[in-house]
């Protein structure tokens, strides 16, 4: 039966990776394909409908919470122009040195990935950010690798993933944040070393364009248009990215609360009192476009999770997955680096499809403390959140700096794979 | 910002020639009154319409182009455009005084000739890296060439100028990369602030100075009519011309 569930995971892999199915259709089809070859119920306890869809429909609410919020306060500091400022202003003061622009757009990468994730992030700091670097000379995939490895930077502190994972996973969140502040280091060692080495490396590039003499350039190309309505917004209101993160790690508020407070001093520091209630009402609304697609993945990992921890399941997959997975601290280290690119493509290891299913397997048959699975998928984390050429973030930073998603990945996966290295040590380290 | 001499006959010539800029058989440039070339693929009245739209470019002050570049580099949105004028005009003029001072810097880089520029939208492109290279696209090149003859600009653009602008542009990025000295002084020719503290300034970093700078350099290396800018914007209109007859094929 244990081998019946994973040729369905392999299965819905290919679904995913042909493209013929979207990554949320596909997780509950093999949600409920999975409830079925393990002879769950229709109804009642441990059913497919009641357990499967409706609990698992809901599991991790507090995760799409965050994910909303987080997306409502990134909407708000693009409309209040903060974001656009940190960039301008990392411009003008380093903007004769490529190498400086660049680090400074990374914090300012990182800031924002604290807040909010994916492609809104990535939005968020390249819309200025991208040209920005390009303009005093940095090359392209370089630029869109520096936003790409800045929002990874920033992932051990965005708060929704510690929602997530403390949900996912059925950890505290202390336990979450406890190990991504170990994580943290690698990422940030290493998004810093791939701007020093690439600046270093390609060295920089001006390029007489005929773009910037276009009628497209001259005016017509939305984003920009967008980016141009922007003022700069006041030097206290730049605090605002770090107010949700000050208070979660700093004071130990809980994750909402932290980030409503975020939403709160964004507005107080940028908006006239009459212009509060309306700009509040419309970067809420417009929140929730941007978080439609987390929120979709959300409920249908929600669902896949609780298809895999039905007892059919984890009995059927115990013995396979106990027998596959290594249990020494180095064999662990060397054989899940090795396996790192499993989670690209939407691949079976990627934490935001079916990873989160093998993750939930792993822990629901026993074979790796919860903390320990946690630390293999968050490690797995900084790897797709950068070089996945499917990811919403890499394949628009790509795009917007004029390169292939399969550049961006070249060039960056070396540095990830060393910050999914570093996670992986410090888990067989203290876990195992 | 070169100076605008419209209709002034060719101080460009012997300039262009100096620099090795006279095109070659088969390459950028070689397309001469008559031979056929790309902007033949569009119909009469899409050339027509060509012509009016360049026209109309060229009745703007050289200055347009630098404030139009910077307006869309990022950083200056919203910026008024007095001031971004002010800048262009000051980032071009100090190009114009470096090529006055060329003999005090250090050698060009290598000149790779490459294709594939209109599919990028690129004449040019400095990189200092594996080597310091400038790469000329000659597709494009040659498209530039081709349009200066279909436009009547060859008392602005002679023959084979246009690359010999396109290999000084990007000597002067490559002056401005190795150079500390230069960008700092260019920075304090912009006279932009950044940070005001009582008596304490910090000069602020104009992103497209140095674009600015290198246009003007190449201008006046060259001794061109106009400022390349204007021939950059109408290649941009042959280029977007010519991708719309792609789309119609």
């Amino acid at each position: 039966m244990g081998i019946v569930i994973l040729l369905l995971m392999l299965v819905g892999v290919g679904l995913m990776l042909a493209r013929k199915l979207p990554t949320a259709f596909a997780l509950v089809l093999l949600a409920v394909a999975i409830a079925v070859v393990v002879g769950a119920p229709l109804t009642g306890e441990n059913s497919i409908v009641d357990t499967v869809l409706q609990e698992g429909a809901v599991a991790l609410a507090a995760t799409m919470l965050a994910v909303l919020i987080g997306s409502w306060l990134g909407k708000l500091m693009e409309e209040t122009g903060i974001a656009g400022t940190l960039v301008r202003k990392i411009v003008e003061f380093g903007g004769d040195r490529p190498t400086v622009v660049a680090l400074g757009v990374l914090a300012v990468s990182a800031l924002i990935g604290t807040v909010t994730g994916s492609a809104p992030a990535a939005m968020m700091a390249g819309i200025i950010g991208i040209p920005a670097m390009v303009a005093v000379g940095v090359p392209k995939t370089t630029a869109a690798g520096t936003i790409l490895m800045g929002i990874a930077a920033g992932i051990p502190f965005e708060l929704p993933v510690w929602q997530f994972f403390s949900t996912a996973l059925d950890l505290p969140i202390d336990t979450v944040r406890g190990f991504m502040l170990r994580l943290f280091p690698f990422a940030a060692v290493f998004a810093i070393l791939f701007v020093l080495v690439e600046t270093r490396r390609r060295g920089v590039e001006h390029a007489w364009s005929l773009a910037s003499m276009s009628e497209r350039s001259a005016g017509g190309d939305r984003r920009r248009g967008r980016a141009r309505q922007l003022g700069d917004a006041p030097w206290y209101a730049l605090f605002a990215p770090a107010v949700p993160l000050v208070l979660a790690l700093g004071f130990g508020l809980a994750i909402i609360p932290s980030m409503l407070a975020g939403v709160l001093y964004t507005l107080v520091t940028t908006t006239r009192p009459r212009e509060m209630n309306k700009r509040l009402l419309r970067t809420l609304y417009a929140g929730f476009e941007v978080a439609a697609p987390p929120i979709a993945l959300f409920v249908a990992i929600g669902i896949l999770l609780a298809a895999v921890q039905l007892p059919g399941a984890v009995a059927a997959l115990n013995p396979l997955v106990t027998a596959l997975s290594p249990s020494h601290p180095v064999v662990f280290v060397l054989v899940f680096t090795l396996l790192t690119p499993l989670c690209l493509y939407r691949g079976p290891l990627n934490v935001y499809g079916l990873g989160a299913g093998i993750a939930g397997v792993l822990i629901s048959a026993g074979v790796y403390p919860a903390v320990a699975v946690l630390g293999l998928t968050a490690s797995y984390n900084q790897v797709f959140g950068v070089a996945d050429p499917t990811s919403t973030q890499t394949v628009w930073a790509a795009q917007y700096s004029g390169v292939s998603p399969q550049q961006v990945m070249l060039r960056t996966l070396p540095y990830v794979w060393c910050v999914a290295l570093g996670g992986l040590i410090v888990t067989a380290a203290t876990q195992l | 910002m070169t100076a605008g001499t419209r209709g002034a006959p060719p101080p460009a010539t012997a300039a262009a020639a100096r620099e090795g800029g006279q095109a070659r058989p088969g390459t950028a440039g070689a397309a001469g009154p008559g031979a056929p070339g790309v902007l033949d693929r569009l119909t009469p009245a899409r050339r027509a319409a060509l012509r009016a739209e360049c026209a109309r470019l060229a009745d703007l002050d050289d200055a347009e182009f630098g404030v139009r570049l910077l307006a869309a580099t990022p950083t200056h949105e919203g910026r008024d455009p007095a001031l971004l004028r002010r800048w262009a005009e000051a980032a071009a003029a100090f190009g114009v005084g470096l090529a006055a001072d060329r003999g005090t810097h250090g050698p060009a880089a290598r000149v790779v000739e490459r294709d594939g520029g209109l599919e990028q939208l690129l004449l040019a492109r400095y990189v200092s890296r594996p080597a310091p290279a400038v790469e000329l696209f000659t597709d494009t090149l040659a498209l530039g060439e081709e349009l200066a003859d279909l436009l009547g600009w060859r008392a602005w653009f002679p023959p084979g100028a246009l690359r010999a602008a396109a290999v000084a542009h990007e000597e002067a990025h490559c002056l401005l990369h190795r150079d500390p000295a230069l960008r700092r002084a260019l920075r304090g020719r912009t006279g932009h602030t950044a940070l005001r503290l009582g008596r304490f300034r910090i000069a602020g970093h104009v992103a497209g100075a140095d674009e600015l700078t290198a246009h003007g350099y190449a201008g006046a290396r060259c001794g061109l009519g106009r400022s390349p800018l204007l021939l950059t914007a109408a290649l941009a209109s042959a280029a977007g011309a010519l991708e719309e007859a792609r789309g119609q094929d």
